[in-house]
């Protein structure tokens, strides 16, 4: 296997351990600290959670197929979340969803970013970026060009 | 400790704390679901089992309701038949209704159900519906329609709580949510062609018998599988094509809780295509087929020539009957008896669920009459019953159901699915096993053959 955990996140887990009843419940802590890790979640990670926490790996790959945000390919663009449910969805969404096919961003429709009062919202690199319009998307990409 | 339920007017008994779907069963009281089966405990996902209990103010799921003692049931109301109808219009949403193609169709829960409260035509068009992959090769002979599934996890929870092999699992979630194994993994168990039967929809099928035959042109007669000494009961699932022989189409595990549950093994399961192949059709002496007369001379003499050397050889794959018919056979002619039971013996074979070791299905029986478990010597004249060793005999007699190109005088008998007996299993229990097949042309079985020979 070529993914080993950081000797931090390997304390981080045995702390986590103590915390909770099962090992069951680290699955997401360890999802996260995989994809801090390399960026995204790779078969080789799950495999490693699965043998540290010792759940079956097929539940750590159900887990991570189900929330969006755990991510499991790589990809040398940018990755661009937008939120897909009811308040983006009717405040406009669609519209950035359209405009952002005209950026080489990879797009990725996600459940909701928990911020429905300043919809339509998208997420990069974990910051939300708020009351969109398709010129703000423009400016906030450049901006991080 | 035993309490009073009544259910749609009428008292019934149930233990105090056990599941109300699982009374609705056994007293045949008609109640539709997916998720539960009786192996796999209750889950509560597919909401089909709804009854209404008095005194609840909303319909609930007799999978996870517990019984209580008093408790007063309705299965059958205009207002649960609403429940159920709009339930299964939910079930349906993505479902391709593709059963003039589908394997399942006939023996299909989902198809059982729109008979029962669907019969409407679907509001969702079928190009609008939610594609997924329809062949899906799972590995294991299992192979998984998307589109035709209801997401019970029923095959997951066989994965996880039978065979503790954790290979399935539910991926992504809402209309994408679909039944999948771990990207580049396959099923690898030895019973997963049990998900084939607990799936309630066509979703998985198998690949030995799609496409074969159509269910309701089955017949089934009740078996046990001859795999090993467990004695698995199966049904046996055969059909005769108009101008064809009757074929066997497939093994279904039969549910006996005191052998195997509600599971066969794959290799059990797949057994019954050695039953067809290679199979002895013809009375054959050396290299010339003989008739039935002339042979029945060939035997007599030969048995008069070694008189005092014959042994006669039992296979421990024979019933009940016939083993005992043989050692009285061999009591008659003076001829020494023996069963070698060492080849049978296949540790690799074995594992703690359902595979014995002992790999003949009368291996007990054998065991049990004290027979010679020996190998025969080899001067003078073996006569032997369907036992699979090669003996290098002096002069040798096989009674066989299937080839041997190396025997001199064979005659051809019936197989086990072809005449009725009973067999040992390893746990001492005698069961039953069906006459299934009924060959154009059928080989004598070997009662029959014990006759003709004059005894």
């Amino acid at each position: 296997m070529s993914f080993s955990f950081t000797k931090a996140n390997l304390e981080r887990i045995e702390v986590l351990k103590n915390r909770y009843p099962s090992t069951q419940a680290l699955s997401l802590p360890c999802l996260w600290m995989a994809q801090y890790q390399e960026g995204y979640i790779t078969l080789d990670a799950i495999d490693v959670i699965s043998e540290t926490i010792d759940v079956p790996a097929m539940e750590i790959y159900r887990v991570a197929t189900f929330y969006t945000m755990f991510h499991l390919e790589a990809t040398q663009k940018k990755r661009v979340l937008v939120c897909k449910t009811l308040s983006c969805k009717l405040c406009g969404s669609e519209g950035i969803l359209e405009h952002l096919k005209g950026h080489d961003v990879l797009v990725e429709h996600v459940e909701c970013l928990g911020s429905c009062g300043t919809a339509p919202v998208m997420q990069i690199d974990d910051v939300n970026y708020e009351n969109l319009t398709p010129e703000k998307v423009d400016t906030i990409l450049e901006a991080l060009r | 400790m035993m309490v009073q339920v009544i259910v749609d007017g009428k008292n019934y008994e149930a233990e105090e704390g056990s599941l109300l779907i699982d009374l609705l069963i056994k007293e045949q009281i008609k109640v539709p679901y997916f998720c539960y089966h009786e192996a796999l405990g209750a889950d509560g996902n597919c909401r089909m089992c709804m009854v209404e209990i008095a005194g609840q103010k909303r319909p609930q799921i007799a999978c996870d309701t517990l019984v209580k003692p008093d408790m007063e049931v309705s299965s059958k109301s205009e207002k649960i038949e609403k429940v159920h109808t709009d339930i299964l219009e939910l079930e349906l949403i993505n479902h391709p209704v593709d059963c003039p193609t589908c394997d399942q169709a006939g023996e299909c829960s989902l198809q059982d159900f729109y008979m029962d409260y669907g019969l409407h035509e679907s509001k969702v068009r079928i190009e609008e519906k939610v594609k997924h992959d329809k062949h899906v090769d799972l590995g294991a002979n299992v192979m998984l329609d998307q589109e035709r599934c209801v997401l019970c996890a029923r095959c997951t929870r066989f994965t996880d709580k039978i065979t503790h092999t954790h290979e399935l699992g539910i991926i992504g979630r809402g209309d994408e949510a679909k039944v999948s194994t771990m990207p580049g993994r396959k099923l690898h168990n030895p019973y997963a062609m049990n998900l084939v039967d607990i799936c309630p929809v066509g979703a998985l099928t198998s690949k030995d018998f799609r496409f074969k035959q159509r269910v309701w042109f089955l017949e089934t007669a009740n078996s046990v599988c001859h795999g090993c000494a467990k004695g698995c009961n199966i049904y046996i699932d055969h059909h005769k094509i108009k101008y064809e022989d009757d074929m066997i189409y497939r093994f279904r595990p039969r549910r006996n809780d005191a052998v195997n549950g509600f599971f066969i093994c794959d290799a059990g399961r797949l057994s019954y295509k050695l039953l067809q192949n290679n199979r002895q059709t013809m009375i054959r002496h050396k290299d010339e087929i003989i008739s039935e007369e002339k042979s029945i001379a060939l035997y007599q003499s030969l048995l008069k020539q070694y008189k005092n050397s014959i042994t006669v050889v039992i296979d421990a794959n024979l019933y009940n009957e016939e083993i005992e018919a043989l050692v009285d056979y061999a009591q008659r002619i003076g001829a020494e008896v023996c069963a070698p039971l060492e080849c049978y013996d296949d540790t690799e074979f074995a594992d703690t669920m359902l595979k014995s070791a002992k790999r003949a299905a009368n291996y007990e029986k054998v065991v049990k009459m004290g027979l010679d478990r020996t190998m025969p010597k080899t001067s003078g004249l073996i006569i032997n019953f369907n036992h699979t060793e090669t003996f290098y005999a002096e002069m040798q007699i096989d009674f066989s159901t299937h080839q041997r190109p190396n025997a001199s005088f064979i005659l051809p008998i019936a197989a086990y699915s072809e005449q009725s007996g009973s067999l040992t299993n390893e746990d001492g229990l005698v069961q039953m096993c069906e006459k299934a097949v009924h060959k154009n042309s059928p080989s004598p079985t070997l009662r029959e053959w014990l006759q003709k020979v004059g005894l």
